[in-house]
């Protein structure tokens, strides 16, 4: 049973002008667990991810990785975390090869090691042949590829990813959650954001739902389905925690 | 299922209308949601247009009254043809004008704007979509040409006492040729796009244009309009007179227009059918082959497999980063930054023409400055000796002064805009483990040393050209100092006013941050060269020797600029880490 937490959330709370995307969550992530993060849109689950690997500033609580203070640490929590962001927004003038070897560079990955690395991800991701090829001619699915092997490059212990599956193939999605589940399995902590009920309910190990801001639920599976009222699925429990009251009005418009 | 009445069929015309409406509604949502900036800079342009269209009327009307004064006409009899050549000549230039810029709204509007499949797949006759698209490309266009077109060609009515259906002809001749040349920019940019992809195709063709236009604005500089004579004037008429032949279409206008204000009425009749048939069928044509090309797939699929933008070979940015020696001494991080960043410039066309225009300039006033043989332009005439002395004395430092300026326009690119270039990309530097100081070292770099090869290209040039080694040594450092104060200075800027989250490149920076960067680095170039200078005459007046002032010099002007290269970029060093945020 994993028990080293690699993230913890502490009271975190971020707030934009009067509005509040974060509102007092509380949680942690353990080495060799797949966290799935869900919300309705707008609940808060990127604005949290983007705090997590410090692309937001928090308004008040604090956000710890692999043990580092994300606010007074952050050039450690950084360096032992990989990211894949919801829009694979990558240089569009550089091929993926350069791509990594810059993302290589930055994390420090050992200079003997870039070269073999870069072939490894390019062979995984089956982006050898376009590896040389200047990132604007990819697909947004070869894009979240590059991506996700950037995250991958400096074998990081915490992995974030917002909506990673989203436009991929279902091939790529495949190798998406085999990757995943094999880096919780080598000790790894995931962090996962994903609006794919299915993903969740099989992938994870635990699940967090948030809504408006605020952590309603966050459970494994079993503890999930003991919060609802007999519900089974976690669609089921999703749509009775979050609320369902918009489809009552979507069949009335298309009566 | 639901009980929704299907809609009755559009109108061609009707559904031009609409669409055409929505695009004005589009402008006029822009307009009203624009700032008081805005407006009040749309409301400048308008007048100045305006002003600009009343002044070529004006010159026109005086100009051709003068022409066609009867002295001037026993003096150059060549007068009278040529003027009934002017109309041709404008509707033809028009004509190019058109097919030139229509290439580039077509491309947007067709290709780039990606409203295509919304609009196609509406209950909508889809020719109305090539019309309006078509017309979209053409009216603004057409605006702008007759904006100098028009006045010139009612000036010329009115100095010429043409008749007054002369007028509304000229206008409807300039209608004409817009269409035509729009429809057959529309079926270029298809072809070319069925080639090239379009984002590459704009790329270049922005790189062109903006290239283009500082050649041919600085192209006046070297006009010697003293030697121009009558052999000169002689072949540019027998040239004008060999394009005005019956067969050709672009002469039909000009025919037209010049028999109907002479009131030859039977030759103005039927060069104006002529030439309202050719461009009314051009445009059919050209409407009905585009739909039909892009409708049936072949516009919007490559012929060519899809090409590699850059060699096959790896590049190895970084490697080869590694291999300079400076950047050996550089941590990793902030040598990969500086790689990437001129990796990512050197392919990005758009960047390229911003910064070939500092050389183009930078190569037209050190030509300037050569030719002139280091000495003011003009002639001596009575000047004082002592005055001459200084002056050649100050041209001295041209040299620096060009060099400087070459130098100081390119950081206005890469320094003030080196961070903000990053985009919605900096989520993959913000998220890696990299200090704000290294950043800033990585951007400063990225841009001091290529503004630095440059200018040092330029200083070195002239004074190989000028024999004047003596005064390298010196103009080298200073001109070193100075750009890494600017550099400093912009890199600043550009921190304080970086959006991130630009979608047009022109909004890169906030508009007063780039203003402020541009005035303030330049104010520290001159306070730097001032500081450099100043040692040297007073230390000159003292008695010393010259080295011994360009000594104090470098030593007081380097302070300054190291202080300001290291000071401003650390005033800003915690926004840094909160760029992206917003």
């Amino acid at each position: 049973m994993p028990t080293t937490p690699l993230i913890e959330l502490q009271h975190l709370v971020k707030r934009y002008g009067d509005k509040t995307a974060v509102d007092d969550v509380t949680l942690e992530v353990r080495a060799g667990e797949i966290f799935g993060f869900l919300g309705p849109n707008g609940a808060g689950k990127t604005t949290t991810i983007r705090v997590v690997v410090g692309l937001l500033q928090p308004t008040s609580g604090t956000v710890r990785v692999g043990g580092y203070d994300v606010q007074t640490q952050p050039l450690q929590a950084k360096a032992i975390c990989g990211y894949v962001p919801d829009q694979p927004n990558l240089y569009a003038k550089l091929t993926a090869r350069e791509l990594l070897r810059f993302v290589g560079d930055l994390y420090g990955v050992k200079r003997s090691q870039v070269e073999r690395r870069i072939e490894e991800l390019l062979r995984l991701f089956d982006l050898t042949a376009a590896g040389d090829d200047t990132i604007d001619s990819y697909s947004h699915g070869m894009k979240q590829k590059t991506a996700l092997a950037a995250a991958l490059m400096h074998d990081p212990r915490v992995l974030v990813l917002d909506e990673p599956t989203v436009g991929l193939d279902p091939k790529s999605a495949r190798l998406f959650k085999d990757i995943l589940r094999q880096m919780a399995d080598r000790g790894a902590a995931v962090f996962l954001s994903t609006h794919i009920l299915e993903i969740a309910e099989h992938m994870c190990d635990r699940i967090g739902i948030i809504d408006r801001g605020r952590l309603i639920a966050v459970g494994t599976m079993e503890e999930l389905r003991a919060l609802g009222k007999g519900e089974r699925s976690l669609e089921d429990i999703f749509l009775s925690l979050t609320g369902g009251a918009e489809y009552a009005e979507i069949a009335e418009v298309l009566r | 299922m639901m009980g929704v009445e299907p809609l009755s069929p559009v109108g061609l015309w009707p559904a031009v209308a609409r669409l055409l409406r929505l695009q004005f509604r589009i402008f006029v949502s822009g307009l009203r949601r624009s700032g008081l900036r805005g407006k009040l800079g749309a409301a400048a342009i308008t007048v100045l247009m305006l002003s600009v269209a009343g002044f070529i009327l004006a010159m026109s009307v005086g100009l051709l009254h003068l022409l066609q004064s009867p002295g001037l006409r026993a003096a150059f009899p060549e007068i009278g043809p040529l003027l009934a050549r002017v109309p041709g000549v404008v509707v033809a230039l028009g004509f190019f004008a058109i097919l030139g810029t229509s290439f580039g709204v077509s491309l947007q509007s067709l290709y780039l704007a990606e409203d295509m499949d919304f609009l196609l797949s509406a209950p909508i006759p889809i020719r109305a979509v090539f019309v309006a698209k078509l017309l979209q490309a053409i009216l603004p266009n057409l605006a702008l040409v007759a904006l100098g077109a028009l006045p010139l060609l009612v000036g010329l009515g009115v100095s010429s006492g043409y008749s007054l259906l002369y007028y509304p002809l000229a206008a409807l001749m300039l209608v004409g040729a817009a269409l035509a040349a729009g429809g057959l920019g529309s079926l270029l940019v298809m072809a070319v796009v069925r080639i090239f992809p379009a984002r590459r195709v704009a790329e270049v063709l922005g790189a062109t244009v903006a290239v283009v236009s500082v050649v041919c604005s600085q192209s006046g500089q070297f006009a010697r309009p003293g030697t121009i004579g009558q052999r000169q004037v002689s072949t540019a008429l027998r040239l004008l007179a060999s394009l005005d032949v019956p067969w050709s279409p672009l002469a039909w206008p000009g025919r037209a227009l010049a028999g109907v204000g002479e009131g030859r009425w039977l030759a103005g009749a039927g060069f104006g059918l002529l030439a309202l048939g050719a461009a009314g069928l051009t445009f059919w044509v050209a409407l009905a082959s585009a739909e039909r090309l892009y409708y049936s797939g072949w516009a919007r699929m490559q012929s060519s497999p899809r090409r590699r933008s850059v060699a096959r070979a790896p590049r190895r940015v970084s490697a080869r980063a590694a291999a300079v020696p400076a950047a050996r001494f550089l941590p990793r991080a902030v040598a990969a930054i500086v790689a990437k960043d001129w990796a990512v410039l050197r392919r990005d066309l758009r960047n390229l023409s911003q910064l070939i225009t500092p050389l183009i300039l930078g190569v037209v006033y050190a030509a300037m400055l050569l030719r002139t043989g280091g000495l003011p332009a003009g002639e001596e005439g009575d000047a004082p000796a002592w005055l001459l002395q200084g002056l050649r004395g100050a041209m001295g430092y041209a040299n620096i002064g060009i060099a400087l300026f070459v130098g100081w326009t390119m950081l206005q690119r890469l320094g003030a805009l080196g961070f903000s270039h990053e985009g919605r990309n900096y989520w993959l530097v913000k998220s890696a483990p990299v200090s704000a100081g290294q950043l800033l070292a990585a951007k400063f770099l990225a841009a001091y040393l290529p503004s630095l090869a440059i200018s040092w290209g330029f200083v070195g040039m002239l004074a190989l050209v000028q024999r004047s080694w003596g005064t390298a040594w010196f103009s080298l450092p200073v001109v070193a100092f100075c750009l890494a104060g600017a550099d400093g200075v912009c890199l600043a800027f550009g921190v304080a006013g970086a959006r991130m989250d630009w979608e047009d490149p022109r909004q890169m920076l906030s508009f007063s941050s780039g203003c402020l960067s541009a005035l303030v680095s330049g104010v520290v170039l001159g306070t730097g060269i001032g500081l450099f200078a100043l040692p040297q005459v007073v230390l000159g007046l003292l008695g010393l020797p010259p080295v011994v002032g360009q000594l104090a010099g470098l030593a007081v002007g380097g302070a300054f600029c190291v202080a300001c290269a290291i000071v401003a970029p650390w005033l800003v060093r915690g926004r840094v880490t909160r760029l992206g945020e917003s």
